[in-house]
């Protein structure tokens, strides 16, 4: 036998197979070899290959963008033999999208992440920006102020927090074209991919724009080919993650009648003579309370306000194309209906595209996105009443009717919100309808010399109203009221490109290009508001049908237009592919800044060396090894037009009858309003091992901000109430993000075990290095010099004053009061921090914590095996302080035990208890109240759980499909190490900063965060 | 060829797009108003109606009754009120919030006088006549702005000009100069504003001449207390308030018969009113529930501040009439017992508390029945089982003196003598109440009256006084104890002599006359009582209060915001 295997040597085995992507889509053009013999072939369109290969040989496949595999053939005929092959993420060759045109990612000098069109379908969201939190280093992505309403979008910081006022958000780019949309605005199964672009090089081209980053998203468009369909779906349900800690009715009866027995006094003498006193009991408690007490009754509000809400999405995308002609179209739809009632986002999507080919010269193509949303309920939020409603009493009466009124024993505060839900008695709906067309042509003048000219324009409008009935947590039994905003805002952009590409001497090669860019955008909005409407069913519809108009919000009303005018240039230039230089040059004119500094010129340069292309590298097992650096700058104005000229506010006023408008100061003008400007070097090494199987890149920046746009708070005294928009100061900011994917365990083919991984961790340290004038502390505006924006100052938290002889001498020595209702026994204790013997605020406050994290990271593995393919994404954020109004400051944690409290153990004269504060009637909030409110930030959360299966060949081709993959999604699924969590009753610790405070992140009272399962199917024929 | 032409178009093309762009970066605002606009005829005139309007802020709303009102010998806190301010606790600091609100507001408003009074040699299409009285009506703004705040923080930043480029950067100016710039505002506006509030032409709420003289009275009495006084202090308040006395026949100005109608609903232009701050009835300039600053204006929610909780006892629903129960104070037993002792002759005790309500409400369910056995004394007709009383009957009553508890027990009703008054329910202030608003949760729609004339006579009688005018001070004071006894009492009965006067007189008849009208403490301040009353009669603030409680933290936002130049100082003792 041995003899025939040697002898023959050309016993030949059959092998058909076909070959597909980790979706199970067919690849086609994959080069399939049979190792260290000249066979090969390449898979067709439907990713099948046929080869007679010797017995035992090895087949090696490779792709461009994937990662080679080498497969051993045994010594039968193989008549269905899959291969999978795994996106190589950091395949050089592989081209990216860069600004204003594309790259091979050999030829990339600056710092950029580039996200699959994998990567983003892994966790179905409901947007771009949830999809991409923890796929990136330098990206975070986190919940405005925990909110995870439906229709929500978070906010995006790329490499922290810079600018103070001028916005943090990065520009979004959608084919080329600013978008002002919201991400809602985007369906992301639209999406081919995503390239962040984080250091000065890479978003200089996008000059005062890109300060913040850029986010350049690419759409799906027409493939050259027969038409494919595709079929994306997934539906599940969405769940609150908890319920807020709030104390049952028991524990309630008693807080109520400690905060009684604490908190009422005559002089020094307390009203009562214990707990135990027996007027308590009927004092403090209404009689609907008392009967609570009587019957056991333990009301729990938020089990009858939440329910499951659920999750809808589906896709359908025809693509295809001949040479000359490329088209795409597809329709989505999108539902999410979250866990209280009246909430829920709905998004309807069209997108279409063609690229059409005159001749040699033109190309022209159209795409255009349309999308109409639909939010209800998006700020929906009784929960601070929900959450104090007294346990002891029942929402409905004794025949089962709901009690529409004051929930009873909270002071005639506390409206029983179950009232919202009757039938059209809270109705919020926000209607967002927008078009976003970008069109191009491109001229190809001479070889290598391009003129594209590139234009967008977007059209949104957004219809918001809303109505309350009189009997609402709204309006708490007055008067039903409605209000009607309107806004329509119109942005177009006009760009004209100038590329030039060529090589000189084989080994040079340049690329030039010149930009001219014009944008404009348009904004009207309008506001008013109705009371007494004369029948709920009009909602908000007939303003004429109603007691009284009243004008609305002046904040929600304006005409507002800014224009950018931009020129650029830049130049690439690589020799021998081993050396790479690029230049950029903008200028920009902003018609947001006084006159006289209207234009300012970033310059920036980058360089990268390839070092592994060099002939005396030779390390073997790193397969690729480049070096990257760039600095430069950018600069930002995105900041509200006319703040140069300062504002009259209006104020109403009457004589008798006689009713006028008077208009008073309020913003001063500010004639010197310049750029905000940042200079930064980027440092970026990419290195690939062992066949990229260990592949990533490590990026160390520093930038640094001047002439910031700050609102600076002033003193009451100036009579300016408002802060003024002032170039104050500087700032900087350094980091270091790793990013890492490893291909762990190679499979051999669909049926062996796979595991790959993608890790990103990133540090950001920012600081303020100058204020104006010299300042080093300015605590009216929360900025320290040497210290991030975004911190919290405030008194150092010392324990409880508890009720010990030391302790009241020591109360009494720092001039404290002792006795009586305002006696300080009980309440938090805070730090005499000078020594002075004297609590004040002036000396006695300090730098608490900050919100910026020590670091954070994202991690996802992928496990395949058997056509089963399994993703864990998860997502870690480490040290920073988080604030809490829930627990500090805000309404239900007040002490005073009129209303529901979140369940503590609170101090009593008997638990010598060191952290809660006694309940005190005496006091609306309890005293330092807001010290309750700090906590460790770190948290790591498993983003999502997906376990997907790709159908067998045998059954897809049964229904002529391409392929077929059906999955469950576990979204939010869980939070782990989080103390805030786990310790202290709070229920999401993701927060961000609101528009306001950028960079302060503050969570609130508000309808709980929730995990999704869904489950779905990608279908494509 | 045809590359040729390709390319010269296209360099055409754009360079048409290139051309004309920079005019875009101009800025038009069509939507707001900018400061350029006050120098106009039309922003000089609404800038004046918003210096007016600024002052809402305090006339009507909760800041300044919380700092006038509570924490005196006339007030305390009622169980919904402010804790910190009345207690003089320790949790009362620099970062009280109701402290820093009239702080900010007072120099938002000066500034916008100040733009007023800077900018009028620049507008023009208005008569000079005209202008002059607008910058007296500014000026007269401008001086009770100051005035306030003098009395709350003593030494305070004088700003007399328009600040156009804001500083961090400020210092408190001494008290003597900041007088004094009040002092000449009022002079200077009494020449050119109109006599008084009867005068043709004037619109209710307008500042005239009646009024900066009222004020100007007030602010020498007061410096002649602070120590910023000056030794002519007394006799200039009694010359000008005198004056003011004295030609009030011409102004068409008098004290009415009877004290309840200078109170009544809808009588605000009455003829004893001075000055008054507008409130309006335009449902879509009021409420609901704007308790503190919206964007357009403040609501008058006086009205709320002294309703009790009487929604909670037996027989009682909310209603419009008896309004809504923010019981931010109850009467300290001083003022019901001792202060208003006397109620035969004087009837004003009657006629500014209520102390008896009507049951009204319609739900018999909610009636108190007699239980068996029936308390001794049952009056007749009390059967077992049976409500004790019913829609319309007297729910509850207070009689101001004391009842046995076998009476209280006996009683139909909730009968609460003194001794039973508690942080919920007493005697109710009644001056401010307001039955014509929209809803029962809304905010008034009156007027509030900030100054009237019986406090011109109590100013010149005080003035008399202290500059040793004796006789003219019984005089003075006796004809507003005497309108006191209409219609009942004995007229001669209210009559005082020289030996009842005093300081502690004045403040007593002040109680009795001003009680409620936002000025209590700073009255005790002046006369440099506060201390003293307090321990004698405010029990809860009694063990607290100390010397630094006579004047009023700087805000700490103030202190927090100077961030150039020397440190903002803080009160002694703060």
């Amino acid at each position: 036998m041995i003899f025939i295997t040697n002898g023959i040597g050309a016993q030949n085995v059959s092998v058909k197979g076909f070959v597909t992507n980790q979706n199970g889509e067919p690849l086609s053009g994959v080069s399939v070899l049979a190792k260290g013999s000249s066979k090969g072939t390449v898979t067709g369109n439907d990713g099948t290959f046929q080869i007679n290969v010797p017995q035992n040989s090895v087949l090696i496949l490779s792709y461009i963008g994937y990662i080679a595999q080498e497969i051993k053939i045994g010594n039968k005929d193989q008549s269905n033999f899959g291969i999978q092959l795994l996106a190589d993420k950091n395949e050089m060759s592989q081209v990216i999208v860069v600004g204003y045109g594309t790259r091979k990612k050999s030829d990339v000098t600056g710092a950029i992440v580039s996200i699959s069109e994998q990567s983003i379908k892994d966790i179905p969201a409901a947007n771009l920006a949830q999809a991409l939190q923890g796929q990136g280093a330098g990206i975070d992505i986190q919940k405005s102020g925990g909110n995870s309403k439906p229709g929500v979008t978070p906010s995006i910081l790329i490499r922290g927090s810079r600018s103070v006022l001028a916005g943090n958000n990065p520009l979004i780019v959608i084919d080329g074209i600013p978008f002002n949309g919201s991400l809602n605005d985007l369906n992301q199964d639209d999406v081919a991919s995503v390239e962040v672009l984080k250091d000065a090089s890479s978003t200089a081209i996008y000059g005062s724009r890109g300060a913040n980053g850029v986010i350049l998203v690419t759409t799906k468009r027409g493939k050259t080919g027969k038409p494919v369909v595709s079929y994306n779906a997934y539906a599940g349900t969405v769940r609150n993650i908890g319920e807020y800690p709030v104390m049952n009715g028991p524990e309630f009866a008693l807080f109520k009648k400690w905060a009684f027995a604490n908190g009422i006094y005559t002089g020094n003498v307390p009203k009562y003579t214990g707990i135990d006193d027996p007027r308590l009991a009927v004092d403090g408690l209404s009689a609907e309370e008392q009967e609570g007490i009587r019957t056991g009754r333990s009301t729990d509000w938020q089990k009858l306000i939440y329910k499951p809400g659920s999750i809808t999405d589906h896709q359908l995308s025809i693509t295809g194309g001949t040479d000359i002609t490329q088209f795409s179209i597809s329709g989505g739809y999108f539902k999410e209906i979250g866990v209280y009632p009246g909430q829920d986002f709905e998004r309807f999507s069209i997108k279409t595209s063609i690229d059409q080919q005159f001749g040699k010269i033109f190309k022209v193509g159209l795409n255009s996105l349309n999308t109409f949303t639909t939010t209800d309920g998006e700020s929906a939020n009784p929960m601070a009443q929900a959450l104090r409603s007294s346990p002891l009493v029942s929402p409905y009466d004794s025949l089962g009717n709901l009690v529409n009124e004051y929930v009873p024993g909270s002071a005639s505060q506390v409206w029983n919100v179950l009232g919202n839900f009757l039938p059209g008695t809270s109705v919020e709906k926000r209607k967002r309808f927008g078009t976003f067309t970008t069109l191009y042509v491109d001229v190809n003048i001479f070889k290598g010399l391009k003129y594209k000219f590139n234009a967008g324009a977007e059209v949104r409008s957004d219809v918001y109203g809303n109505f309350y009935a009189a009997k609402t947590s709204n309006n708490q039994g007055s008067q039903s009221t409605s209000q009607n905003r309107s806004n329509l805002r119109t942005n177009y952009t006009l760009e004209n490109i100038v590329t030039y590409d060529n090589s000189f001497f084989r080994k040079h090669k340049i690329n030039f290009t010149g930009l001219y860019s014009f944008q404009e955008q348009k904004t009207q909005s309008n506001d008013f508001r109705n009371t007494n409407i004369s029948a709920d069913y009009l909602q908000y519809f007939n303003p004429i049908l109603a007691g009284t108009l009243i004008p609305g919000d002046p904040d929600n009303i304006y005409f507002q237009k800014w224009d950018i005018i931009s020129y650029m240039a830049r130049v690439n230039y690589s020799f021998d592919d081993r050396y790479l230089l690029t230049f950029t040059v903008r200028s920009d004119g902003s018609s947001r800044l006084a006159p006289g500094n209207k234009w300012q010129t970033y310059p920036s340069v980058a360089a990268a060396w390839n070092i592994y292309k060099e002939r005396f590298f030779n390390v073997r097992p790193i397969t690729n090894l480049k070096l990257r650096a760039s600095y430069g700058s950018v600069g930002n104005a995105n900041i509200d037009p006319y703040q140069t000229l300062g504002l009259l506010s209006p104020i109403v006023y009457n004589y008798g009858a006689t009713t006028t408008t008077g208009v008073f100061p309020t913003n001063a003008p500010n004639s010197s309003l310049k750029w905000e400007y940042t200079t930064s070097f980027n440092l970026g090494l990419d290195f690939g091992l062992f066949h990229n199987r260990v592949s990533g890149s490590i990026e160390l920046y520093k930038q640094f901000t001047h002439s910031l746009l700050l609102r600076e708070n002033l003193p009451s005294s100036s009579g300016t109430p408002n802060p003024i928009l002032k170039n104050v100061g500087k700032t900087e900011n350094k980091g270091i993000e790793l990013q890492l994917t490893t291909v762990n365990i190679t499979g051999r083919n669909k049926n062996s075990f796979r595991w790959t991984s993608d890790l990103n961790i990133f540090i950001n340290r920012g600081k303020i290095t100058k204020l104006a004038n010299g300042v080093t502390k300015d605590v009216a505006n929360n900025w320290f010099v040497g210290y991030p924006i975004g911190v919290y100052y405030d008194y150092q938290r010392a324990g409880i004053w508890q009720n010990t002889k030391g302790d009241t001498l020591w109360a009494q020595g720092l001039g404290l009061t002792v006795n009586g209702a305002g006696s300080v026994i009980g309440q938090i204790r805070v730090a005499d921090l000078n020594g002075d013997n004297k609590i004040d605020a002036t000396n006695d406050r300090m730098i608490i914590g900050s919100s910026e994290p020590d670091w954070e990271g994202g991690m996802t593995n992928r496990f395949g095996y058997k056509g089963f393919d399994l993703s864990i994404v998860t997502f870690a954020r480490v040290g920073g302080t988080l604030k809490s109004t829930l627990q500090g400051g805000g309404f239900v944690n007040t002490f005073q035990g009129t209303y529901n409290n979140l369940k503590a153990h609170y101090w009593t004269p008997t638990n010598q208890e060191n952290y809660y504060p006694k309940p005190n009637a005496n006091y609306t909030n309890t005293p330092m109240g807001s010290l309750l409110g700090y906590f460790n930030g770190t948290y790591v959360k498993i983003r999502s759980i997906s376990l997907g299966y790709n159908l067998p060949k045998l059954v897809v081709d049964k229904i002529k499909g391409r392929s077929i993959r059906i999955y469950a999604t576990a979204e939010d699924p869980v939070i782990l190490f989080s103390s805030y969590r786990k310790k202290f009753g709070g229920l999401d610790p993701e927060a961000a900063g609101s528009s306001s405070s950028p960079s302060v992140a503050t969570l609130g009272v508000d309808t709980p965060s929730t995990w999704s399962l869904v489950f779905g199917i990608n279908v494509s024929f | 060829m045809k590359r040729i032409f390709v390319f010269l178009y296209t360099v055409l093309f754009a360079a048409l797009l290139i051309a004309g762009c920079n005019k875009k970066l101009i800025e038009e605002p069509q939507s707001i108003l900018t400061p350029a606009f006050f120098s106009t005829t039309q922003g000089f005139q609404q800038g004046l109606d918003a210096a007016y309007a600024g002052t809402r802020l305090f006339w009507g709303n909760q800041d300044l009754f919380t700092i006038t009102v509570i924490g005196t010998d006339e007030f305390k806190r009622g169980i919904d009120g402010n804790s910190d301010v009345n207690l003089y606790a320790s949790n009362y600091t620099s970062q009280t919030g109701v402290i820093s609100a009239n702080w900010r507001n007072a120099y938002t408003f000066i500034n916008t006088c100040n733009g007023l009074v800077d900018n009028a040699g620049n507008v023009s299409g208005i008569s000079d006549v005209t202008k002059a009285r607008m910058v007296g009506e500014a000026k007269f703004l401008r001086a009770n702005y100051y005035f306030t705040l003098v009395r709350f923080w003593s030494d305070v930043t004088l700003n007399k000009n328009f600040q156009s480029s804001p500083s961090t950067s400020a210092v408190r100016d001494p008290l003597a100069d900041v007088y004094k710039f009040i002092i000449q505002d009022l002079k200077e506006a009494i020449l050119v504003l109109p006599p008084g509030p009867k005068s043709s032409g004037v619109l209710p709420g307008k500042a005239t001449a009646a009024a900066a003289k009222h004020v100007l009275a007030k602010v020498y009495l007061t410096r002649a207390g602070s120590s910023a006084s000056v030794a002519t202090d007394y006799d200039s308040a009694y010359i000008v308030a005198n004056d003011l006395i004295n030609s009030r026949a011409s102004l068409g100005l008098g004290l009415l018969p009877d004290f309840v109608k200078v109170y009544e609903e809808g009588n605000e232009e009455n003829a004893e009113v001075i000055w008054s701050v507008q409130h309006t009835a335009n449902l879509a300039y009021n409420g609901p529930n704007n308790s503190g600053v919206s964007n357009f204006s403040a609501d008058n929610v006086l009205n709320h501040m002294w309703v009790p909780q009487y929604e909670k006892q037996p027989g009682m629903i909310r209603s419009t009439q008896y309004g809504r129960p923010y019981i931010r104070c109850t009467p300290t037993r001083w003022l019901t017992d001792t202060c208003f002792k006397e109620r035969v002759n004087d009837t004003r005790y009657a006629k500014t508390f209520q102390t008896v309500w009507y049951a009204n409400n319609p739900d018999p369910a909610g009636y108190p029945k007699w239980t068996s056995p029936l308390p001794p004394g049952a009056p007749p007709g009390a059967v077992v089982g049976q409500p004790k009383f019913a829609f319309g009957d007297t729910a509850i009553y207070m009689p101001g003196v004391d009842k046995t508890n076998a009476q209280i027990a006996a009683s139909r009703y909730l009968l609460m003598p003194p001794r039973n008054y508690n942080n919920t329910l007493g005697p109710t202030m009644i001056k401010y109440f307001d039955t014509k608003r929209a809803n029962l949760n809304f905010p008034s729609i009156r007027p509030v009256i900030a100054y009237r004339l019986a406090e011109t006579y109590l100013i010149a009688a005080e003035a008399a006084f202290m500059s040793g005018r004796i006789p003219e001070a019984v005089a003075l004071t006796n004809v507003v104890r005497e309108r006191a006894a209409y219609p009942t009492g004995n007229v001669a009965a209210m009559d005082i002599t020289a030996a009842d006067l005093s300081v502690d007189f004045f403040l007593d008849e002040r109680a009795r006359e001003l009680c409620g009208e936002l000025t209590r403490w700073w009255d005790l301040v002046r006369t440099n009582k506060l201390l003293e009353r307090v321990r004698l009669h405010n029990p809860e603030a009694a063990p607290n209060i100390l010397p630094r409680h006579i004047l009023r933290p700087i805000p700490q936002s103030q202190i927090d915001a100077v961030v150039t130049g020397p440190p903002y100082p803080q009160n002694p003792g703060w």
